[in-house]
């Protein structure tokens, strides 16, 4: 789905040296590696804690957001994300593969597409939670790292997701 | 191997690299050194004798009361005796645990015990492991209690010894010690009680430091 | 030894943040070369006519890997300077059964659906809305669940020390895993693509 100029993606293993290259950059030069979902949640303590503080800081889960004299959104993951967004789009414009789109398989609508991304969104978000991570932050770091926790978690994801793609094909095939 | 190499497309150099890297790693041994640490001699010596490498207790007494907040205090006892009593915004860390704390190479940190031997122990294990800033404090808890806490006056004070004393009052006060007036006597001050450590801690130290989300 | 710059205090939070910015520049940037701002090609991942996903992450973990153990071993790094992230293996073994079936539900992570956004993919916007909900909700049951969020707490533990062999022997190990994953991924592309020439 992508417009007739689309350059052909990159061979993934040299994909996959570069990713690992800026991972290691983030180990060597922060002394810690990615993330995607706490800067969500950096976000949301951010916005709640202005119309309700007093929630946030009962909240152990929100809570550990907070930071000591400034906003929640001073915080290094919410920046590289920011980053993420901005990358990707370089890459995009580069390679002629930003386009409006819903993406789907043939056999579905965009309506129920979008129904199912949401509820993905939400399985993602209670997962990511409960793992202390997702793929960028528990999987690549803690996979580089041999952290016997993100392995697992690792291997789970893709039991997980194996798990559920029969059911789902219709979305995709 | 070059031959290997040439004969190769771009993924198979790039197996071949990382399967030659992965078999070395089974000789190349453990990653951990982080343990290992290197002395510079001359450097330590000459820190040493410029006397570059000490903060006395007064002088720590009126950054405390000035409120400055450049500095951290490192009491390096075991936990029973700091929670005894420790100097106001001193932080706990055994000398076993200095290796994993929260200690920054480049901040001033002023270590102490309760003479000067665990604390200048300390001082050197920092000091190998490169951290700049680091003092000990001469004298260490002794020090302190003499001069900080518990100053001493003779029974007949010189005009100079007595304005001395009248500072010396102050800081004391301001540390919840005692002073002391006695006749020369200096063991009658050691049986006062420590005063109980109702001086709120300086805000960079002593409170729990909230823990650095680094996670994801 | 120097490495990590930042723990040996050579610059500040600040700064970090703009390293912070620019380490997510180049993370998007190399998932969108990959291919990763289209679900239709993550998704492809658990039907095995596209492999990309399990070629780029593991080629990316055995990179990193590999360059943090040798500048460790030189003693250009700290390795014990490098945050891990504590271990609790039930939440973790149940977040990633939550997050693998999000991921072929949804069709992206929260890394990827960022590169989706940013290339003009409705879905992964829905799908982050998705995230902000699944997280919030989170937040706010957290009460119920905070007993397991917090069960089987292992401290930082890496896979050596639960397996008691040396560091360098799992770098071995997970290399030769990956490369015979590779091989293996190759083949079943091939097989996949044959058959669908076929039908």
């Amino acid at each position: 789905m992508e417009s007739k100029s689309a350059q052909p993606y990159w061979n993934p293993y040299v994909a996959g040296v570069g990713l690992g290259l800026v991972l290691l950059a983030s180990f060597v030069v922060m002394g810690r590696g990615l993330g995607a979902s706490g800067a969500v949640a950096s976000v949301i303590t951010a916005g709640l804690d202005v119309v309700a503080p007093s929630h946030v800081a009962n909240n152990p889960a929100l809570a550990e957001y907070l930071k000591e004299g400034t906003s929640p959104l001073k915080d290094w993951l919410v920046f590289e994300v920011l980053g993420v967004f901005v990358g990707g789009y370089i890459s995009g414009m580069l390679a002629h593969r930003v386009t409006r789109v819903v993406e789907k398989g043939p056999h579905i609508s965009t309506p129920r597409r979008l129904v199912f991304a949401f509820v993905g969104g939400v399985l993602m978000g209670v997962g990511a939670k409960f793992a202390r991570g997702c793929t960028s932050g528990q999987a690549l770091t803690g996979g580089a790292l041999l952290n016997a926790g993100s392995w697992a978690f690792m291997i789970m994801v893709f039991a997980g997701a194996y798990a559920l793609a029969y059911p789902m094909r219709r979305q995709w095939l | 191997m070059a031959d290997l190499m040439r004969k190769l497309s771009l993924n198979g150099r790039l197996a071949l690299t990382a399967f030659v890297l992965g078999f070395l790693a089974l000789f190349a041994g453990t990653p951990y050194h982080g343990a290992d640490a290197t002395i510079n001699t001359k450097e330590l010596s000459l820190t040493m004798a410029a006397d570059a490498d000490q903060v006395g207790v007064t002088t720590l007494a009126d950054w405390i009361i000035q409120g400055k907040s450049n500095f951290r205090v490192v009491d390096v006892r075991h936990a029973t005796a700091y929670a005894e009593y420790h100097i106001p915004p001193a932080e706990n860390i055994p000398v076993a645990g200095l290796g994993q704390s929260s200690l920054l190479h480049n901040e001033k940190i002023v270590l102490y015990a309760d003479d000067g031997v665990r604390a200048a122990q300390a001082w050197m294990l920092l000091k190998a492991k490169g951290f700049k800033g680091v003092y000990i404090l001469r004298g260490g808890l002794d020090a302190w209690k003499d001069s900080v806490l518990f100053p001493r006056i003779p029974g007949n004070p010189t005009p100079a010894q007595a304005v001395e004393f009248a500072r010396a009052r102050e800081v004391s006060r301001f540390f919840g010690g005692t002073p002391q007036a006695l006749a020369g006597d200096s063991t009658a001050a050691r049986q006062v009680a420590m005063p109980k450590l109702t001086m709120p801690a300086s805000p960079t130290a002593g409170a729990p430091k909230k823990k650095k989300k680094e996670g994801c | 030894m120097m490495a990590p710059f930042y723990k040996f205090g050579l610059f500040g939070d600040n700064i970090g943040l703009v390293v912070a910015f620019l380490v997510g520049i180049g993370f998007g940037f190399f998932l969108e070369r990959a291919g990763f701002g289209s679900s239709r090609k993550l998704a492809a991942q658990f039907y095995f006519t596209d492999l990309t996903v399990f070629k780029v992450m593991f080629t990316a973990i055995v990179t990193a890997m590999l360059g943090v153990y040798y500048l460790s071993v030189f003693g250009f790094m700290d390795l014990s300077l490098v945050y891990l992230t504590p271990t609790f293996l039930a939440p973790q073994v149940v977040g990633g059964l939550i997050l693998g079936a999000g991921f072929v539900v949804g069709g992206y992570c929260p890394g990827t659906a960022c590169v989706g956004i940013a290339t003009g993919r409705i879905d992964a916007l829905v799908l982050f809305i998705g995230i902000f909900v699944g997280i919030f909700g989170f937040s706010e049951f957290f009460p119920l669940v905070s007993g397991f969020y917090n069960a089987t707490p292992m401290g930082q533990l890496t896979l050596p020390q639960v397996t008691r062999l040396p560091y360098g022997l799992l770098v071995f190990a997970v290399v030769l895993m990956a490369l015979g994953g590779f091989a293996g991924a190759e083949w079943v592309e091939k097989r996949m693509a044959a058959r669908q020439a076929e039908a």
